[in-house]
């Protein structure tokens, strides 16, 4: 396959979209069973009364201000405990596997104990984030302090940069931030899922929260409409990430 | 001021020793890697150190950067002993050791920031180095942009940008292909002229080694020690002729070159037997 330009990965991906919407709608009219399929038209309807009603953005808000206070959190912790297995060979075989079992284990699976431990309140949906997405960022931090570059350590050394702490500020950190950013990029995918089961399944709220109760109501054209932002939320996350990680890069 | 102090040795080595362990256990086995190395070196001096692989020259620089501390013996700076990395010498690195997320003025600037100097004031020595050595067109470039002899090039702008007396060179030219070694060499016997600097250069090259010193330093291994010095009284400055044709060069060279395929026979002998 040849290299393609941007402009004709956009005209392709415009083409796909179009003949999708336009099969779907075709499909949702003859079908006409507006529960199981709902045609885009009805689901732009709803997608506009979302907005006009003020209700889209109100969740919006709330799913947003969750979702980056947990993820603040979950780096701050994912910090904290990969720079520990980065320096401690103790503590690296003593904490990993449950790092890595709760890399393995659905979300969803801790909720209860969620509720139980910390309530449903903002704190609960908040740590429900933060299990969701604090691993990736703890293992990159891990695996990029650990392979900071030697040399550089001894030129910063050598140029009088002394102790620990400093050596980790002019050097270890931003060698790793590559590699971190990566993990913060895994980290906020997981963590819109984190979001939205928070959401969901401790006490409605923000965008998970219409989600559910549009479905309990089986106006699956509005589950549709609030989806759609759900996704573009996380997109819009990712890229921008991205978008950092790829300006911090030095080839 | 300088006249007072001229007589004092720009660096002093007392017994220095130098053991690794050969394993992170704290009982591991251990083996002699420097063994009491004295050494003076001149203020202005340039010395060049020489000696087969594993002989512990980087080991002895690192212990003059005060990167490792010997296990004995002492490292003295014009006068006073050091325990650590200071202000009156600067490295330069065989791998360059430029940080590659920044600039050229950025990493030329680094050791005066690490200082607290103000940025205008950085800037302004900074700039002064990158043009003499020549780079004046890349200040805003980054490493990975560059060539290994123009990279070694912010490398020796560092070092001097610090104002430090004392030139550390690590192999710096061990990573640059021949002909822009050459240059470089030239070009680190302008500034070393120019700046009247104290350096010592490792090097695996013998004609680099009998080339830029006043004093060769030969080095023996298992355990390093020092093997011999030879001065080197070849007419100065050294590229406005054919030095390489000099009757003296290839009489040092000769010497060095018996002596170092001395240790290398030995090396060899004790490996098979």
């Amino acid at each position: 396959m040849s290299a393609r330009s941007r402009k004709d990965v956009r005209r392709d991906q415009l083409i796909g979209v179009a003949v999708f919407l336009v099969l779907w709608e075709v499909t949702a009219r003859a079908l006409d069973n507006p529960l199981t399929m709902p045609p885009i038209s009805a689901i732009l309807a709803a997608l506009l009364d979302l907005i006009l009603s003020g209700e889209l953005f109100l969740a919006l808000g709330q799913s947003i201000f969750l979702l980056i206070v947990g993820l603040i959190a979950a780096t701050v912790i994912g910090f904290v405990f990969g720079a520990l297995i980065a320096r401690s060979q103790t503590a690296y075989w003593m904490l990993n596997p449950y790092f890595s079992a709760l890399f393995v284990t659905p979300t969803i699976a801790l909720v209860p104990l969620v509720l139980v431990w910390f309530g449903f309140g903002f704190p609960g949906r908040v740590i429900v984030v933060v299990l969701a997405a604090v691993v990736p960022i703890l293992f990159s931090v891990a695996s990029g302090l650990r392979d900071a570059p030697g040399d550089l350590i001894d030129v910063a050394r050598s140029f009088g940069v002394k102790g620990e702490i400093p050596l980790l500020f002019t050097v270890r950190i931003r060698a790793a931030l590559p590699v971190l950013m990566a993990g913060l990029r895994l980290a906020a995918g997981r963590g819109v899922v984190g979001m939205a089961v928070a959401e969901t399944y401790l006490r409605l709220g923000g965008i998970g929260g219409l989600i559910k109760s549009y479905g309990a109501m089986f106006q699956t054209d509005y589950v549709f409409a609030s989806i759609l932002p759900l996704s573009l939320l996380g997109i819009g996350l990712v890229t921008l990430i991205a978008r950092v990680e790829r300006r911090l890069h030095w080839t | 001021m300088k006249d007072a102090t001229v007589d004092v040795p720009a660096i002093e080595l007392r017994g220095i020793r130098k053991t690794f362990a050969l394993s992170d256990d704290e009982n591991a086995q251990r083996v002699l890697a420097l063994d009491g190395i004295d050494l003076s070196i001149r203020q202005g001096e340039f010395l060049t150190i020489i000696g087969p692989s594993g002989c512990g020259k980087t080991t002895l620089l690192r212990i003059i950067a005060s990167l490792i501390l010997p296990d004995d013996g002492e490292v003295m700076v014009e006068g006073e002993t050091v325990r650590e990395p200071g202000l009156k010498r600067a490295m330069v690195f065989q791998t360059f050791g430029l940080f590659p997320w920044k600039t050229v003025i950025d990493n030329v600037m680094f050791p005066l920031q690490v200082r607290n100097e103000p940025a205008e004031t950085a800037r302004e020595t900074a700039m002064h180095h990158i043009r003499q050595v020549g780079l004046d067109r890349f200040v805003d470039a980054y490493p990975h942009q560059l060539s290994g002899g123009m990279q070694q090039r912010v490398g020796l702008a560092r070092a001097l940008s610090t104002g430090a007396d004392i030139l550390l060179m690590d192999e710096p030219f061990g990573a640059i292909d021949a002909q822009t070694r050459e240059l470089m060499q030239e070009e680190l016997m302008r500034i070393w002229q120019e700046e009247q600097k104290t350096v010592v250069f490792i090097t695996h090259d013998l004609d680099e080694a009998v080339l830029l010193a006043d004093r060769v330093l030969l080095m023996s291994r298992g355990p390093g020690r020092v093997r011999e010095t030879i001065p080197v009284e070849l007419p100065r400055p050294r590229f406005d002729y054919d030095v390489r044709g000099h009757e003296g060069f290839a009489k040092v060279r000769g010497h060095l070159w018996q002596a170092l395929r001395n240790d290398l026979v030995e090396q060899r002998a004790e490996e098979t037997s």
